[in-house]
């Protein structure tokens, strides 16, 4: 055991602490309890001496002389060479670059692997958009939208990664960054931050490892969000997320925001986890509302029915940051879409543009219209709800979605509000 | 001494003139068949020991040597146990040869002399070389649907025997059971609600497109499909003839007394198995439910339960219209040009898959549409969505002829009629099989149709692939109205419709997964 430890010199603290986090059976509580006591480089000299045992979860258990082994076994150095080719940073209660906020509240971190530009996150205000990965399309839009106009108002917008609502606030605000780098590159630039996002920027807090990309399908989002934003995990590099990772990292994303919004949830889901982990930290809950009769906004309404805040655009939350007028103060010229005025969301029901020729056509799309409700219709219900015959149904369909008073999601259509 | 008797044997769904020599000489008693029989066909030899002695003959106590020529032909069956029989006897000069002569036997023997029946009969007949033709009494009237200027019946051994001696007159014909009135199809007329999904139907039977139905249990999606036959044109006599001979040779029931003009419909079980489907099985290769339902539709419920390598075997004769079988024993072709109806979940839960509402894991839902794939996906010209009726419809008053009810099939049928028929004048049997080098001359696309399709292919909601696709179901669509090319801009949008859901296949029939709006989409909310 001794011969070990002189071939543990000349690695920096961070490697210990990366090792004390790759031990099995390892989680943040017992990390953050090591480490209050010794640096991370005593804590690995005390678990390879024995000194320290594995955490015990209930009764206590007999292997930990063969744990003090397999810690032995552990490539310390071979994994340090890893993350630090990969540029993966790591940090712990007490070393610089640790988000102070993560360290206090009920459960405080262990150590954190980041991938991008972590020291973003300090400054910026910091909102986190979560949801259920069994989303509507318009919940991806919602979040979207949501992402993108706080991140464009200089917010940093949290999420999980996961599919549905979080990929597309991270999608989102990460298009909001790109915009934001156009306009200030096209309009001859007028100085300011040369590279990475001129806004509020976007984290991802994953389940994973920050170099395991979960899940697959958002390999190219991932890629990006290191690029010009940043992934944060409890897990080790090339660890793959556990079930009780899940759990875990949504208590860092409520952690870290100021504000949790969620998007859509269902009765049951892991946002659940992530809204009661921000009422036990006193972290503001908002959520979206959204159709009584859509199953992915039954958990959202419940949360408005408790007392969450509604949540109906980003000038709703930066209301709740206290940052008022941001998105009045931005210039609407190169927009994305320069909503109409945003200060009156939802204009009620004559979503048709005046500009349209009359005619019997006219009458058929006001019809249609009338017959396409806030709920996704399919076409079927469609024809069946304004008695029209099926050409004039689609017809009429068509012209209504290029004029924008329609959406359709594969094959479902929706009214949209202007 | 040496006689010659005709029969046929079958081979796939063909039949085969085969001719039983058989040889009586003085040496060891014995019995022997030759000319690669299979078991069935072997055991002739103790079947036709038994009937003849039963019947009243004398067995010989000799050496007897059968010969199925062509000897290279291999032969499956019971159905020459009377040419063996007959070739006995005349071998033993207990008959003459010469009323054997032009005529064909086919039949299987009991131990008692009775004749019966086989399966395949049809073709068996049809491939016999000789005038006329000897079947058991039940198949007379099947038999005659080939059109042989002899056919001829007996019940047993022994009155087939006198007749051919001309101790007896030939016994009648027995009179065939009356042609079934137009078998009960239901009536469209039925249905309430559903306009997508009857809109599909009749697209479906006028065009001869491939459909796919996808939605909740309850939807009605069997009921529509089961209401197809009804809609369908009636067969050719030659269509009619083919489905009697693959039925016959699948040893199903062949309507007696005449044709039936009516497509056939046929709706295997999903635990089916690739063989089943497809054809093949022992000795005796047999045409699957691909194959009975040629010139019809099979209708396949639940598509997602079927197990994903049999389903894929589908796509060969999708494409040729007919199935080749390779076995070590032989390799035969079956007829298979059938339309595909198939109905299945969006997803196992059952949630009526409007956005939001479904259950499943996302993994769990790819899952359950990765079991199709892409290819054969791609082969439905129409895929509709059926959602659960509308409780007003469910409740509507109103039965056939009551107030709002449904269209009749009888209505819509006259109508597919009438677009087959202007389908025929281009020189198709229907729009689904016009090559694609064709259809710039018979579909041409006015502007605002090209408009249209140029709009959604820059959007990538169309594939190239698609397109083909879309103009023919715009053709049948345009032919139904009874409106002629170009396509207009309302026939292509309902066969975009009509194959909604875009390109992408179930899997995008829930929510999109991973694609997120893009800034230029990013719209206010």
């Amino acid at each position: 055991m001794v011969s070990v430890l002189p071939a543990l010199d000349g690695l920096p603290p961070a490697a210990y602490a990366a090792a004390l986090a790759g031990l099995p059976g390892v989680g943040p509580g017992w990390l953050v309890a090591v480490l209050a006591e010794r640096s991370p480089r005593e804590a690995w000299a005390a678990v390879l001496a024995g000194e320290i045992g594995p955490p015990v979860r209930g009764r206590p258990r007999p292997g930990a002389h063969e744990w003090a082994g397999a810690a032995g076994r552990l490539d310390v150095a071979g994994q340090w060479e890893r993350c630090r080719r990969a540029g993966i940073g790591v940090c712990w209660p007490g070393s610089p670059g640790y988000p102070d906020v993560l360290g206090q509240g009920p459960a405080p971190a262990g150590v954190l692997f980041s991938a991008g530009a972590l020291d973003r996150l300090g400054d910026r205000r910091r909102v986190a958009i979560v949801g259920t990965r069994r989303c509507t399309p318009d919940g991806t839009d919602i979040a979207y939208r949501l992402g993108y106009d706080l991140a464009d108002a200089g917010v940093c917008v949290i999420s999980g990664l996961a599919l549905g609502i979080d990929g597309a606030a991270h999608a989102g605000a990460l298009a909001a960054g790109r915009e934001a780098g156009d306009r200030s590159g096209g309009d001859g630039g007028d100085g300011g931050e040369v590279d990475g996002p001129v806004v509020g920027g976007t984290v991802g807090v994953a389940a994973s490892g920050v170099d395991v990309v979960y899940p697959r399908q958002h390999a190219g989002l991932w890629r990006e969000m290191v690029r010009v934003g940043a992934i944060l995990s409890e897990t080790p590099p090339g660890h793959p997320a556990q079930a009780w990772r899940f759990p875990s990292r949504n208590r860092l994303i409520a952690g870290l925001a100021e504000i949790v919004v969620v998007v859509e949830c269902h009765s049951k889901g892991g946002s659940w986890h992530t809204v009661e982990a921000a009422i036990k930290r006193g972290v503001e809950v908002g959520a979206v509302p959204g159709s009584v009769r859509s199953a992915a906004s039954v958990g959202t309404n419940r949360l408005l029915h408790e007392g969450a805040t509604p949540v109906r655009g980003a000038q709703d939350v930066l209301d709740a940051l206290g940052v008022f007028d941001v998105l009045r103060a931005r210039p609407q010229a190169s927009g994305p879409t320069s909503p109409t005025s945003p200060a009156s969301p939802a204009s009620p029901a004559s979503p048709a543009s005046p500009a349209s020729a009359s005619g019997p056509m006219r009458t058929m799309e006001d019809v249609v219209l009338a017959a396409v409700g806030w709920r996704p219709l399919c076409l079927d219900e469609v024809v069946e709800r304004s008695g029209l015959p099926l050409a004039a149904v689609v017809i009429a369909l068509d012209h209504l979605e290029e004029k924008g008073a329609l959406g359709a999601e594969e094959g479902w259509w929706v009214r949209k509000a202007h | 001494m040496l006689a010659t008797v005709s029969s046929a044997t079958l081979v796939g769904v063909d039949g085969h003139a085969v001719s039983v020599e058989v040889h009586v000489s003085n040496g060891l008693p014995g019995f022997r068949v030759v000319g690669l029989p299979d078991t069935s066909c072997r055991e002739a030899r103790d079947r036709v020991r038994a009937a003849l002695i039963s019947s009243g003959f004398n067995w010989p106590q000799k050496r007897i040597t059968v010969n199925l020529a062509p000897s290279g032909l291999r032969k499956a069956g019971s159905g020459l146990d009377l040419a063996v029989a007959l070739g006995v006897l005349a071998a033993d000069a207990q008959i003459g040869t010469a009323p054997l002569a032009g005529l064909a036997f086919i039949a299987e023997l009991g131990l008692d002399g009775s004749l019966r029946r086989v399966p395949g009969l049809l073709p068996l007949v049809a491939a016999s070389g000789e005038e006329g033709v000897v079947v058991p009494p039940s198949c007379g009237r099947e038999a005659c649907l080939v059109g042989r200027a002899l056919t001829r019946t007996a019940p047993t051994l022994m009155a087939l025997v006198q007749a051919l001696r001309g101790q007896a007159p030939w016994p009648e014909l027995p009179p065939g059971p009356e042609p079934v009135e137009a078998s009960t199809v239901p009536d469209l007329a039925e249905v309430r609600g559903q306009p997508l999904g009857r809109r599909a139907l009749e697209v479906a039977a006028a065009g001869g497109h491939h459909l796919l139905m996808v939605g909740p249990a309850g939807a009605g999606k069997t009921m529509l499909a089961a209401r197809l036959p009804g809609l369908l044109p009636a067969l050719s006599a030659d269509q009619a003839l083919e489905v009697a001979m693959v039925h016959s040779a699948a040893g199903l029931d062949v309507a007696a007394g005449a044709l039936c003009l009516r497509p056939p419909f046929r709706s295997p079980h999903h635990s089916a198995s690739a063989v089943s489907l497809i054809g093949g099985g022992g000795a005796r290769l047999r045409p699957g439910e691909i194959s009975c339902a040629h010139n019809g539709v099979l209708f396949l419920d639940e598509l997602a339960e079927f197990p994903a390598g049999v389903l894929d075997n589908l796509r060969q004769p999708l494409e040729e219209g007919r199935v080749v079988v390779c076995r070590a024993t032989g390799t035969v072709a079956f007829p298979a040009r059938f339309m595909l109806v198939a109905a299945m979940n969006a997803c196992r839960c059952d949630a009526d898959g409007s956005p939001g509402s479904c259950r499943c894991s996302s993994a769990a839902r790819s899952r359950y549409v990765a079991r199709l794939s892409g290819p054969l996906l791609d082969r439905f010209d129409l895929r509709v969505r059926v959602p659960r009726p509308l409780v007003e419809d469910l409740l509507r008053p109103g039965g056939p002829a009551g107030e709002g009810a449904s269209e009749a099939s009888a209505t819509v049928a006259a109508r597919v009629c009438d677009a087959r028929g202007r389908a025929r004048q281009r020189g198709a049997p229907a729009n689904a099989q016009l090559p694609a080098w064709r259809l710039d001359d018979v579909a041409p696309v006015s502007a605002g149709g090209r408009r249209l399709l140029e709009r959604r292919l820059r959007e990538g909601r169309l594939s190239a692939r698609g397109l083909d696709r879309v103009r023919r179901v715009a053709l049948t669509v345009a032919d139904l109205a009874g409106d002629e090319p170009p396509l207009g801009e309302e026939h292509i949008l309902v066969a975009l419709a009509l194959r909604a859901p875009g390109e992408e296949g179930p899997g995008a029939w829930h929510e999109p997964v991973a694609s997120y709006g893009t800034p230029a989409e990013a719209r206010p909310w």
